[in-house]
């Protein structure tokens, strides 16, 4: 199977009443994809009635085309069950049980038919002091946020300003490099529907702490070069995607989270690049 | 006197050299009376007699009869042998009884690989379990060693720990696992290529097929049927199944539920379902759980249900006090948020479920009872017998409190053969080590426990962890804490009557006394007489259940 073809999976980690549930309400209720939601607890998930087609075992159907699946025991059997559907999804959420390392969870994205998309570690502002002391479980917290490709710190609202500050300090101390934004459940919604990549139509822009810029056209005399436009990006974009044509014809899938880049050879048609930045 | 009552068809008693009841204010007897599966008398024939019983059944009259063995943690995977064959390091009884020898190396084992793969059409998958490398001073196992038994046939061997399989180059090229794979848990050859080797569920599932067959294995009967005779043959009458998803999905219910009713199938089974999610779907598994025990039968019980907190101790992954592991990596995690257990069990406790606990560390054993002092604050419920099962590395501290709380402890006392001097030497150090599982402590605080083989973990059978409780001695030869030895009148207890207490089904099983089952391991020889040292080569010649005797398959 073909890298193009395989359903890009993305990780939602974080530790207990970060807020994961309450992200992915709202992805299953605002999906303009189909989405395919791996929760660990049914009960948790509050989908309104009215969206609710059919329940069948370990899963629901949306009538909006998502659906929503019990991980039970194994998630690997999970993922097959999801390829054995006649309208296969277009993006796969899997929400990481509040002691998982997203890391180990993410090693069941690579199953064919799949691929690993990245993780998007969730982390509580009022709590995430505490928890990181805990002498229980501040070593799990720091492997979750270790484990990210995009830190949230949530609840920003809700905590006093200093404490936010600390929180910033300390998830920027375990993991310097991840890029790290402050948010509400309805913007990382959206951010995150834009990183996922949508089949068939533009990304859409419609909220208020970020913004996605489409360039249709990149081109760079060679990787030298490309390198250089992609590290002069202000710090403000927290992702780049997009295949890029050289001088020689030759083209590139690129990139960046954060301050990592990745360029690496590919036959896929020049699409431009996608910049998420924060506002 | 002889009774009013009229004798019934299918009285039976059953003479022997000894009857060991685990009923202390009756410990042994030489006969015993049946009717309708349970106990009619016990003590001697001319008190047995007094039913006016003359169907006398002398068969094993020069055997001894023990109240049945009862194992409080296990698991139905002990029966994946009579599906995947077995490639062990240690010869094994399968569960139809043929004895499968050990394989001893890389060669030995792709002998046995190429004679399963020989009788199989080209591309159906061979699929074998238990190889235990630990052992093997041969080159480590790749594909090139598999290759050399079939080109034609994907092969996966799975290995003992579960954390591990290895792969021929068939399944590498099967599902596209090339140098560089994405997937953590690819084994690479230096030169790059991948070895075979797939690293833990995650990458084990890139072989999607036969990593499939592993999975539906669990809810297949014939596992079910594996199960119930390596059980018996192993002399124990009542199995508990720790852990399994009939909550989560009606076949496997159906399937227990209809399997364990038939007449063959040759064990009392005790399912029970494991919690998983969050609290917020607990409700509903509650009401599942109570809605199967309306279904249950003389032969499957749902006692309890289990909840799994941390690791192993021996995998770096148990959670372990202050100052932690004396050497390797420490890989401690919880396996649900602390703070989160006490919303997960209330409504069970709240119901009258019992609540098993699998807590290998200290650190989870402390975050268990201090749940369990929550849950009682809230809500009185004396009878409880919550049980931290495993509780290899609980401390005296914790003991006491568990005790004072009315908790159970379900001792892994086989650890300190199978991996004592592990522990002494790399996990835990030579102090904590000799204070692993410890009885004697146990029974000067107070604290009610049993014993389990957690099979196919450690192979089923109660003579071996009443051994281990006994005589506490490693592979080498060393007593690890010889201060937490007990004696064969408690660990027997521990393994009968004490078990079927923690089960919640002491007035079922674990004792001979009138009115509970006639359930019964039949031994060639008496625990309490036999050299210490001997009591784990004690022959099992079968167990009687329900007054039904059930002779072991298992060949000799």
């Amino acid at each position: 199977m073909s890298q193009q073809a395989r359903i890009p999976v993305l990780v939602i980690g974080g530790y207990l009443g970060a807020g994961k549930t309450t992200l992915i309400n709202r992805m299953l209720s605002d999906a303009t994809q189909r989405i395919a939601v791996v929760v660990n607890d049914f009960g948790s998930v509050n989908i309104d009635a009215s969206l609710i087609r059919e329940r069948h075992n370990d899963t629901i159907e949306l009538t909006n085309g998502c659906i929503c699946c019990a991980v039970g025991e194994s998630l690997a059997d999970v993922l097959f069950t999801i390829l054995e559907r006649s309208e296969l999804p277009e993006v796969v959420i899997i929400e990481a049980s509040g002691v998982a390392n997203p890391a180990a969870v993410a090693a069941f994205a690579h199953i064919e038919g799949f691929h690993h998309l990245g993780n998007v570690v969730l982390v509580d502002a009022t709590h995430a002091l505490n928890t990181s002391d805990d002498p229980l479980v501040g070593r799990t917290f720091a492997l979750q946020v270790e484990a990210a490709h995009l830190l949230a710190i949530t609840k920003t609202d809700e905590a006093n300003e200093p404490i936010v500050e600390q929180v910033h300090d300390l998830v920027s101390s375990l993991a310097p490099t991840t890029p790290l934004v402050l948010t509400t459940s309805a913007t990382l919604s959206s951010l995150i529907m834009n990183l996922a990549p949508h089949a068939g139509s533009a990304i859409t822009d419609t909220h208020t702490e970020f913004s996605t810029t489409t360039l249709s056209h990149v081109s760079a005399q060679d990787e030298k070069q490309l390198l250089a436009f992609l590290q002069n990006f202000p710090s403000s974009v927290v992702r780049a995607k997009g295949v890029v044509e050289l001088a020689n014809g030759d083209r590139r899938l690129v990139q960046k989270v954060g301050s990592t880049i990745s360029i690496s050879q590919t036959e896929l048609p020049t699409t431009g690049m996608v910049l998420i930045s924060l506002k | 006197m002889t009774s009013t009552q009229p004798p019934q068809p299918g009285d039976v008693i059953f003479t022997a050299r000894r009857i060991r009841t685990a009923n202390p204010s009756q410990p042994t007897a030489t006969a015993i009376a049946i009717r309708e599966g349970k106990v009619l008398s016990v003590g001697t024939l001319e008190d047995c007699q007094q039913w006016g019983i003359t169907n006398i059944d002398r068969q094993f009259e020069d055997k001894v009869l023990t109240a049945g063995f009862v194992e409080a943690h296990s698991h139905v995977m002990t029966g994946m042998y009579s599906t995947f064959p077995f490639v062990g390091w240690f010869g094994r009884h399968m569960p139809d009884g043929r004895w499968v020898d050990a394989v001893k190396s890389t060669d030995e084992l792709v002998e046995r690989l190429r004679t399963i793969a020989a009788e199989k059409e080209s591309g159906s998958p061979v699929v074998v379990a238990g190889f235990d490398p630990i052992y093997l001073d041969t080159e480590r196992l790749s594909c090139h060693h598999l290759d050399e038994a079939t080109t034609q046939h994907p092969i996966f061997v799975y290995h003992a720990s579960g954390h591990l399989a290895t792969v021929n180059s068939f399944v590498l090229n099967k599902y596209d696992i090339g140098p560089n794979h994405p997937a953590p848990g690819v084994g690479y050859h230096e030169d790059g290529q991948p070895n075979g080797e797939l690293r833990e569920p995650a990458a084990m599932a890139l072989a999607r097929d036969e990593f499939r067959l592993l999975g539906r294995v669990v809810f297949a009967p014939e596992t079910l049927n594996g199960f119930g005779q390596t059980m018996r043959n192993a002399g124990i009458t009542t199995a508990t199944d720790l852990g399994n998803v009939f909550h989560n999905n009606e076949e496997v219910l159906k399937t227990v539920l209809e399997t364990t009713e038939k007449e063959s199938f040759p064990v009392r089974m005790a399912s029970v379902p494991r919690i998983l999610g969050g609290p917020d779907g607990i409700d509903e598994m509650v009401s599942r759980v109570l809605t199967a025990r309306t279904q249950s039968h003389d032969k499957m019980h749902i006692p309890v249900v289990k909840m799994v907190l941390d690791g192993s101790i021996q995998g770096f992954t148990a959670v372990v006090n202050w100052p932690g592991y004396i050497t390797g990596e420490d890989h401690g995690l919880f396996l649900f948020p602390p703070e989160q257990v006490v919303d997960l069990l209330r409504p069970f406790h709240q119901a009258g479920v019992g609540i098993h606990c699998h807590c290998n560390g200290s650190s989870t054993s402390g975050v268990f009872i201090d749940a369990i002092e929550q849950l009682l604050r809230e809500h009185a419920w004396l009878d409880h017998r919550h049980t931290i099962t495993h509780a290899q590395l609980i401390t005296h501290a914790q003991m006491r409190k568990a005790k004072n709380l009315g908790m159970s402890a379900n001792f892994f006392v086989n650890h300190v053969w199978f991996w004592g001097e592990q522990h002494r030497d790399f996990t835990v150090g030579p102090d904590r080590a000799s204070a692993m599982n410890p009885c004697a402590t146990a029974d000067r605080i107070g604290l009610q426990y049993s014993f389990h083989t957690d099979s196919p973990v450690t192979p089923a059978g109660h003579l071996h962890t009443m051994w281990a409780a006994v005589n506490r001695v490693t592979p080498h030869g060393s007593v690890l804490g010889p201060n937490e030895r007990i004696e064969v009148d408690r660990a027997f207890h521990a393994v009968t009557i004490d078990a079927a207490y923690q089960l919640h089904m002491d007035h079922l099983v674990g004792s001979l006394e009138v009115g509970k089952y006639a359930d019964m391991t039949v031994l060639e020889q008496d625990p309490y007489e036999v050299d210490a040292m001997s009591i784990r080569d004690i022959q099992v010649w079968g167990t009687i259940l329900g007054g039904i005797p059930s002779k072991s398959t298992a060949q000799r």
